[in-house]
């Protein structure tokens, strides 16, 4: 708990570039390991459990390759739970089980090329439910104003102090210039005409789901009664266009060992904002995975087992902000009339029916001062395509668990 | 013995009438008596006793009658027609004076007296050439009343430049040689000390040199030498009776060619006056760092590396007491006084025997005594901070205090800025400083000091950080007999600091951490002979340290109270030295420490599986200590052994030893200091650190002082260095040694360091190549760095090079330059990406794989005086300085930051762009 209070520390470093000054730079690729990352946990839920292998990569690729042809168990109580690749690098459990209470789990990997790697003994740790979750218009600490996430933990058990926590958040998007016209190419001499005829897909309104990328931990350890009070999960600021109408999320909780909590914590200082006075020292995190015949080899990642419990909120931007201004959409939506083509001769440049081709552009209305090709812009106003249709930012198809 | 008086001849109008209302009335009938006579009656009738000499006197006859009459006023008239002059000082004594014969019969522009003195070389007629000497005009003003000594005779044959003056100096009234007495000389080259018998020796150039002598309790002398060949020259020295205006005794001028110890610096305020400064700060410690084999981890950091050696391994004293922080925001400034500073004495290599408990170094800073004359006083504005220091006697020539005390006004810079998150913020700092000595009598005297600093800044509107240092010393220094002195030094210090947390949720703090030392140290010296110098003693140490304690801000915070229990630790140590004169080439001094810790109760000391790694998995069980119960015990011998030779009288190789044992260590997770650093005592798990050196080194001075050269190479080896598993968290954890790894280290350099001491061109150039590497290695792969080898420090950078040239354009112009190179210092680098928990994230390589880039830095400043005036109030100093001029962009730190799941690289510096400053000081 307290160790999060120190990260105003960073502010320091702002304090002190009256002077000074920090600087993105491009850092030089150094010498790159390519080594074998695990990322799983065992839940108490019921369920097909997942085990993700993947590789380091280099700075210059934007994403990690799989880690595929693996071979994956876990065992406990004297079961051994095989896992299968249902994805690249996602080995799911080919049977469905939960972690039981005081039962020692191990994972057990031998990659494609032979490799074996063997995690630590780990223990399901005491259940804990989320108390309360709750949202409040909330203004932070640098006067920046929206609306908070917050939890309640009351009545925790014993040897439950730590906790992570993931998010799901679902928001409904309506397209603000939305409307059924839709535009269209017939092919033409020079360039294809552009016309209008009513569109047949729905695009008005959307959800989109998102899941949270921030490791977000909390610890009573310093705290009376082990009670976790106004944690807060999510800030989300006023204009974001996100809180829009109505928004949901998913809170999970997992209940961590220490041993996960402080690999957990240790990687969220790694990759958090730092302060020049109070630089973390970095080095090869270890997690609880190893070799089984130790050459030297790094292997980087953690299995854990978790007790979860979860807890879905619904909010409407009425009830925090009733009668307010909605905040901005996603995009200015600034409108425009393109031309037909842009030059002269034989092959000019045919700007609206690529705009068309791309499906970068939505329907307004006729441009009443179009008069023909000899006119400044096009014969439609039209905005972008995310301005009329919210299948851009999410999909139209209204979520299970979704209520107005 | 002539000479010696003239130079009071500019005082005595002045001190004549000060001295004027207590002269008592006498009567007397004079019918032409010898002066002699005269004044033997005038004693008779008096207390006052008479000094001159009777060749003054023998011929001159005065008579005359006097009805209750001030003795000065019978003077005045006796000696009406005489050459003579008369000063009356204190305790009753009345000085004659010959002057105006002198000045009678000299040259119009050429004010002294010239006598020739025996030659010990052939002779030679001609001294015509070097008459223009003598009319020097820049001299001439300077040479009043001084006088002028010829040495030898110029032979043309000898093509020597610099010829031997030697000596003795005896005090005029007893005729007893006076040692320790500083002979400079003025102008281009170095000077001095006599010796116990008062004997001197000068390596002097041919032609004129101006001769200054000074020492405490001695009058000043200034006596020109014109030197054609290998000469003799006594000095016949009156005691000081006079109001000397600030005495700088500068004896050991050679000081690092004759002590048998290594790597020793000593560092006079006087004497960095001029280096650039940053932000307007003189800085003791900042100059410390342009000297070999002392470097901080960069700008804004605060906490010294000597020679390899940790932060926390650094024993800084100021007046004998500890201080823990002595920085201020961050390093930026030394909390340490300049004005109120005498000097520091720095012991990187060989350690005293007397000092312990640090493993790389000992900062001696001294506080200088105050002025038990005159009410005096310095002071400085700069745009940060401002600084005053004023000196005033209590008791006469017997007692004085000084009081200093600095502070910034920063806050009203802050909010003076257009950012809206800094100027809600404040920062301010402070120290003062307190100095009384008093000399009782011959025997004894008596020094206390009292310090304290304190940091306060609150960046967020919602956190208040504050640190201080609280100090207090008390050293009374006995003389037992000519042979054998001793002190008693009593000390305190504390250090804290406290962080404030009063934010939005129910997590609100107050968080504090304290320790706070005590010592009683005797120490003795007893000159047993030439031969044999003893300094023994005892001392004794006992540490409380208050680990931190968090207690719940505002009645809905739910934090709960936690106090980590309090450490307790006895640290001891009995210390003998000998510093044995083998003979006139040898020197060695021979020391031994024994010392001896007791981490103390009450506590409740945790015990671990043997064989395992330490966490909570494999914690056994507390053992419960009483109060004051020996926990356990540590200790050791901790031999101080230095020798020198000298090869020729100016070239001198030395060798030391030594080891030491270091009972409390800090923990940090970063690689500076950072003020939320703790400190911690060695208890049941956390063994004390140790520190063996082997120093080897050569020291050369040229031309009398002038220049001073030396090179000294070192290998030092440490055992059970604390270190930090990855991500260690250690405010306020219980269980401190389940994140700590205890490794060895090793580290070596070899420091080269040419000064010119003296000239219009000043300066020192410092070269060193060093290196410094940690192990940690342990069966458990969480106890385990880098595969278990020997990897670079944080602050491993091998080449260090730093220059510092002070030019005198003119008595009052001077301008100064700076310059740093450092090899950038090592960092552990992010070499690849990894998924993990949908985000990117960085993985790195081995732990300081990789360096930073270079460092380097050009300051420059130019300085004024204010005119030398005589009777101007007070002496004023500009100085205009400009940090960085080069502007380079230094990288402090490197690190990386995932935003919104991509990675970013930054890196921050300090001042990374030309830090202009003016500051202005004046002394009065």
């Amino acid at each position: 708990m307290f160790k999060k209070h120190i990260g105003f520390l960073t502010a320091l470093s702002i304090g002190i570039s009256l002077v000074g000054c920090v600087e993105e730079f491009e850092p030089e690729l150094q010498e790159f390991e390519d080594n074998l990352v695990v990322e799983g946990t065992i839940t108490n839920e019921l369920k097909h459990q997942t085990i993700y292998l993947n590789r380091t990569y280099t700075f210059e690729e934007e994403q990690p390759s799989a880690e595929v042809n693996a071979t994956v168990t876990v065992e406990g109580g004297g079961n051994v739970y095989a896992f299968q690749e249902s994805r690249p690098g996602t080995y799911t459990s080919i049977n469905e089980f939960r972690a039981q209470q005081g039962t020692p789990y191990q994972l057990r990997i031998s990659t494609h090329d032979g490799v074996k790697y063997h995690s630590s003994e780990m223990q399901l740790p005491n259940s804990t439910d989320i108390d309360e979750l709750y949202v409040e218009r909330f203004t932070t600490d640098l006067d920046e104003e929206g609306v908070g996430i917050f939890i309640d933990n009351e009545n925790v058990l014993d040897g439950s102090k730590n906790y992570r926590y993931e998010f799901i958040e679902t928001y409904k998007v309506i397209a603000p210039d939305w409307n059924n016209t839709a535009l269209i190419n017939v092919p033409d001499v020079v360039c294809d005409r552009t016309v209008k005829t009513t569109r047949e897909r729905d695009e008005q309104v959307c959800y989109t789901t998102v899941a949270s990328n921030a490791i977000i931990l909390a610890n009573t350890e310093n705290l009376s009664g082990n009670n976790l009070r106004r944690f807060q999960i999510r800030f989300i600021n006023r204009d974001n266009y996100i809180i829009s109408h109505r928004y949901s999320v998913l809170v999970r909780q997992y209940v961590q060992s220490n041993e996960a909590y402080s690999f957990y914590e240790t990687l969220r200082d790694f990759s958090g904002s730092e302060s020049i006075f109070s630089e973390t020292q970095p080095g090869f995190l270890e997690g609880n995975i190893q070799e089984d015949v130790n050459t030297g080899r790094k292997v980087l990642g953690f299995f854990d087992v978790a007790t979860v419990s979860e807890k879905r909120l619904f909010f409407d931007y009425e009830d925090l902000f009733p009668g307010e201004e909605l905040p901005p959409y996603a995009d200015p939506c600034q409108r425009s009339a393109p031309k037909i083509a842009e030059g002269h001769g034989p092959e000019p440049r045919c700007i609206l029916e690529s705009l068309v081709n791309l499906d970068l552009i939505r329907f307004i209305t006729d441009n009443e001062e179009w008069e023909g090709p000899q006119s400044d812009g096009g014969p439609f106003i039209v905005v972008p395509r995310v301005c009329g249709d919210c299948t851009v930012l999410g999909t139209t198809e209204v979520p299970e668990f979704w209520f107005e | 013995m002539k000479k010696i008086f003239m130079s009071f001849m500019l005082l005595v109008s002045m001190q004549y009438a000060l001295a004027q209302e207590s002269i008592p009335r006498i009567s007397i009938s004079l019918t032409n008596v010898s002066v002699l006579e005269a004044l033997q009656a005038i004693e008779e009738k008096t207390d006052y006793q008479f000094y001159y000499l009777e060749e003054w006197v023998e011929d001159v006859r005065v008579s005359g009658t006097y009805e209750n009459t001030q003795v000065s006023l019978i003077l005045d008239d006796l000696f009406k027609d005489t050459v003579l002059n008369f000063y009356i000082a204190e305790d009753n004594k009345i000085f004659l004076l010959q002057n105006s014969q002198i000045y009678d019969t000299l040259p119009k522009d050429f004010f002294g007296k010239s006598e020739t003195l025996e030659d010990d070389g052939p002779s030679y007629d001609d001294i015509q050439d070097l008459g223009p000497l003598f009319l020097n005009a820049e001299d001439s003003g300077v040479s009043r009343g001084m006088p002028v000594v010829k040495i030898g005779r110029e032979n043309r044959n000898n093509r020597q430049r610099t010829f031997t003056l030697r000596g003795k100096v005896t005090n005029a009234r007893n005729g007893q040689p006076i040692p320790d007495l500083a002979i400079i000389v003025e102008g281009d080259s170095g000077g001095t000390s006599t010796n116990a018998n008062g004997n001197y020796s000068l390596e002097l150039p041919v032609g004129e040199n101006v001769i200054r002598t000074q020492g405490l309790g001695i009058q000043d002398s200034r006596t020109k030498i014109i030197l054609y060949n290998n000469g003799t020259y006594n000095f016949d020295l009156n005691e000081s009776v006079e109001a000397l205006d600030e005495v700088v005794v500068q004896g050991n001028l050679d000081r690092n060619v004759e002590t048998a110890i290594t790597g020793v610096t000593l560092i006079e305020v006087e004497k960095i006056k001029n280096i650039p400064l940053v932000l307007g700060e003189r800085d003791i410690l900042k100059a410390a760092v342009t000297l070999p084999g002392i470097t901080t981890a960069g700008e804004g950091s605060a906490g010294y590396n000597v020679r390899g050696g940790r932060t926390d391994q650094n024993l800084i004293l100021l007046d004998n007491g500890v201080i823990y922080n002595p920085s201020h925001f961050f390093g930026i400034f030394s909390a340490i006084n300049p004005f109120s500073t005498g000097s520091a004495e720095i012991y990187k290599g060989n350690v005293p025997a007397e000092f312990g408990g640090r493993l790389s170094s000992v900062f001696d800073i001294t506080t200088k005594d105050g002025n038990t004359e005159k009410f005096s006083g310095e002071a400085s504005i700069g745009p940060v901070t401002s600084n005053i220091v004023l000196e005033t006697p209590i008791v006469k020539d017997k007692s004085a205090l000084l009081v200093g005390g600095r502070a910034t006004y920063s806050d009203w810079i802050l909010q003076a800025l257009d950012d809206e998150q800094l100027n809600n913020s404040t920062a301010s700092f402070f120290d003062v400083v307190a100095k009384y000595n008093h000399t009782i009598d011959d025997k004894n005297e008596i020094k206390a000091t009292g310090y304290f600093s304190r940091d306060e800044f609150s960046i967020t509107s919602d956190s208040i950080f504050d640190y201080s240092n609280r100090l207090v010393s008390l050293k009374w220094d006995h003389k037992f007999s000519e042979k054998t002195t001793g002190s008693v030094i009593l000390s305190n210090s504390e250090y804290k600091f406290g962080i404030e947390f009063d934010g939005e949720s129910n997590d609100d703090f107050d968080l504090g951490y304290k320790n706070n030392e005590t010592e009683v140290k005797l120490k003795m010296k007893y000159l047993h002979s030439d031969k044999h110098k003893f300094d023994f003693g005892i001392s004794s140490k006992l540490y409380v340290v208050d680990p931190g304690d968090i207690v719940p801000l505002g009645s809905d915070s739910e934090v709960t109270s936690l106090t980590i229990p309090q450490e307790k630790g006895l640290e001891s140590a009995v210390f003998l030295s000998d510093s044995y004169e083998v003979n006139d080439k040898l020197l060695i001094d021979i020391g031994m420490r024994f010392s001896f810790y007791a981490a103390l109760g009450a506590s409740a000391q945790r015990i671990y599986q043997d064989n395992a790694p330490r966490n909570s998995g494999t914690f056994v069980e507390a053992q419960d200590f009483d109060n004051n119960e020996v926990i356990e015990t540590y200790g050791g011998p901790e031999a101080r052994v230095s020798a020198r030779y000298f090869i020729t009288p100016d070239f001198s190789i030395k060798a030391s030893l030594n080891n030491a044992y270091q009972y409390i260590h800090t923990l940090s997770s970063n690689t500076t200091v950072s003020p939320t650093d703790t400190w911690k005592l060695s208890d049941l798990n956390i063994k004390p650190q140790e520190a063996y050196q082997a120093s080897l080194g050569l020291y050369k001075n040229f031309e009398g002082n002038k220049y001073e050269l030396s090179l000294e190479g070192y290998y030092k080896k440490q055992t059970n260095l604390l270190d930090y598993k990855v991500g260690a968290q250690l405010l306020l954890n219980e269980a401190i040694e389940t994140e700590v790894i205890q490794g060895d280290g090793k580290a070596y350099g070899v420091e080269f360091l040419l000064k010119k001491n003296e000239g219009k061109l000043n300066g020192w150039l410092g070269y060193t190549y060093s290196r410094s590497f940690v192990k940690l290695d342990s069966e458990f792969g969480e106890e385990r760095v880098n595969n278990g080898e020997f990897f670079p420090s944080n602050f491993d950078k091998p080449h260090d090079i730093s220059l510092v040239a002070n030019y005198k354009f003119t008595r009052r112009f001077s301008a100064s330059a700076n310059f740093v190179y450092q090899t950038g210092r090592p960092v552990t680098f992010p070499i690849g990406s990894f998924a993990f928990n949908n985000s990117e994230f960085v993985f790195y390589s081995d732990r300081n794989k990789f360096r930073i880039p270079d460092y380097y830095r050009l300051d420059l400043s130019f300085n004024m005086e204010g005119n030398h005036k005589i009777k101007k109030f007070a002496h004023s100093f500009w100085s205009f300085s400009i940090y960085n001029v080069l502007g380079r962009n230094n990288p402090y730190s490197v690190f990386f930051v995932t935003e919104n799941g991509d990675i970013k690289a930054y890196q921050s510096s300090i001042f990374a762009i030309p830090v202009p400053t003016i500051t202005y000081n004046f002394k009065f």
